[in-house]
């Protein structure tokens, strides 16, 4: 009873790195521990893959 | 006037368009919708034809009518983060929420209506052949038998999930995926299935749409690339994003598709064949662009972030909407 698609089904990549920046509510940036906001850190977030186009696959349809 | 935008904490691709704002000097408002009600709090009266309302945030406290745009994200469940939730309380946090910004006059990056509507895939096909987009022939079907036959006609098949979401019970990816040619179509009954004539593609084309403002972003197929790994998203390649002209005439057909879906922002995937045609896939109403603007340089979030600076005519100088009430009529 499994749908054709879900024959091409991989399991889903559990990225276990957690994020090395913070929330800053006041800012309404996230900022790295020296300070630096975490969107000027390009090296960060292509290892994290944060900004890719499966980043919201979880919770949202729109990659 | 200030900018809300609707997102969660962790959405660095947001961060990239506030920073941008911030250095334009327009207020901006971030909140997610997951934390109404509690750390995100709101108020609105309609009283004598008048509407007035106010968010708080963070410290921060907007009125609805000094709200010149609305850029919706990656925002939260509403009510998700109570400590009873519920989805009753879901649907009341909602309905007041967006049913106040509604009754603004702000502009939306995208409005909630076109939202919805953009996210379905057969409809999204349709535009895009009604704005003269070239569009892969595609079969969406529980018919098995209608499978078999379009594979027959079509011998080189890719099947993609209708909606483009994931399954999560287990988490599972399902890629666009190469279907095998002695394929049994009979699973085909037990979920619609999405099934289109793969474009033997030299390039992955990423169109971002940005109001009037169009950035593509080419990634060349590599040469010794494997013929299955169809989907961008999921294969290693080597081979970097970099920009590229749009041609006229798919500038074309992508204002005219967004004119049609009434979005103001749109992320268009095509499959660039040998002849340079540039097959459309899809339209993410939402998509990601920050990995497109970390490869390539293209400034997105800045054109992200003068759209919703842009000033906006219809707002009300007033701290106040005009309306007409039952009651007045």
């Amino acid at each position: 009873m499994r749908p054709f698609a879900l024959n091409y089904a991989r399991p889903a990549e559990q990225l276990e790195v957690s994020a090395p920046y913070v929330y800053d509510s006041v800012l309404q940036l996230n900022v790295m521990p020296d300070g630096r906001l975490a969107a000027h850190d390009y090296a960060v977030l292509r290892e994290l893959g944060a900004t890719t186009s499966t980043a919201g696959s979880k919770t949202h349809f729109d990659d | 006037m200030t900018v809300l935008i609707l997102t969660c904490e962790q959405d660095v691709t947001a961060d990239m368009v506030v920073a941008k704002l911030d250095g334009r000097g327009v207020p901006v408002v971030r909140l997610d919708p997951a934390d109404l009600p509690g750390a995100v709090a709101l108020s609105g009266e309609y009283v004598h034809g008048v509407f007035r309302g106010h968010l708080s945030a963070g410290g921060r406290m907007v009125s609805m009518s000094g709200l010149r745009s609305i850029w919706v994200r990656r925002p939260g469940v509403p009510a998700s983060r109570v400590a009873e939730p519920s989805d009753w309380l879901t649907e009341e946090s909602s309905q007041a929420l967006y049913g106040m910004l509604r009754s603004t006059d702000a502009r939306w990056m995208n409005h909630p209506d076109a939202a919805v509507r953009a996210r379905h895939k057969p409809w999204q096909l349709q535009v895009a052949h009604r704005s003269r987009l070239p569009v892969p022939a595609t079969l969406i079907t529980t018919f098995p038998q209608a499978a078999r036959d379009f594979a027959e006609r079509f011998p080189d098949l890719v099947v993609k999930p209708v909606s483009g979401a994931h399954p999560q019970e287990p988490p599972r990816a399902v890629p666009t995926s190469r279907v095998a040619p002695d394929a049994d179509f009979g699973a085909v009954a037990y979920g619609p299935t999405l099934l289109q004539r793969r474009v033997s593609k030299q390039a992955d084309i990423r169109l971002t749409a940005v109001g009037d403002r169009i950035l593509a972003a080419r990634k060349a197929v590599a040469p010794d690339a494997d013929p299955d790994d169809v989907d961008v998203r999921f294969a290693a390649s080597p081979t970097p994003w970099r920009p590229v002209e749009v041609p006229p005439r798919v500038a074309a057909g992508v204002r005219a598709y967004l004119t049609e879906a009434g979005l103001s922002y749109g992320a268009f995937d095509f499959a660039e064949d040998a002849h340079g045609i540039w097959w459309f896939l899809e339209c993410n109403q939402s998509g990601q662009f920050g990995f497109v603007e970390i490869e390539t340089g293209q400034p997105i979030a800045d054109a992200v972030a003068a759209w919703l600076a842009a000033p906006n005519p219809a707002a009300a100088p007033s701290n106040g909407k005009a309306l007409i009430t039952e009651n007045q009529r």
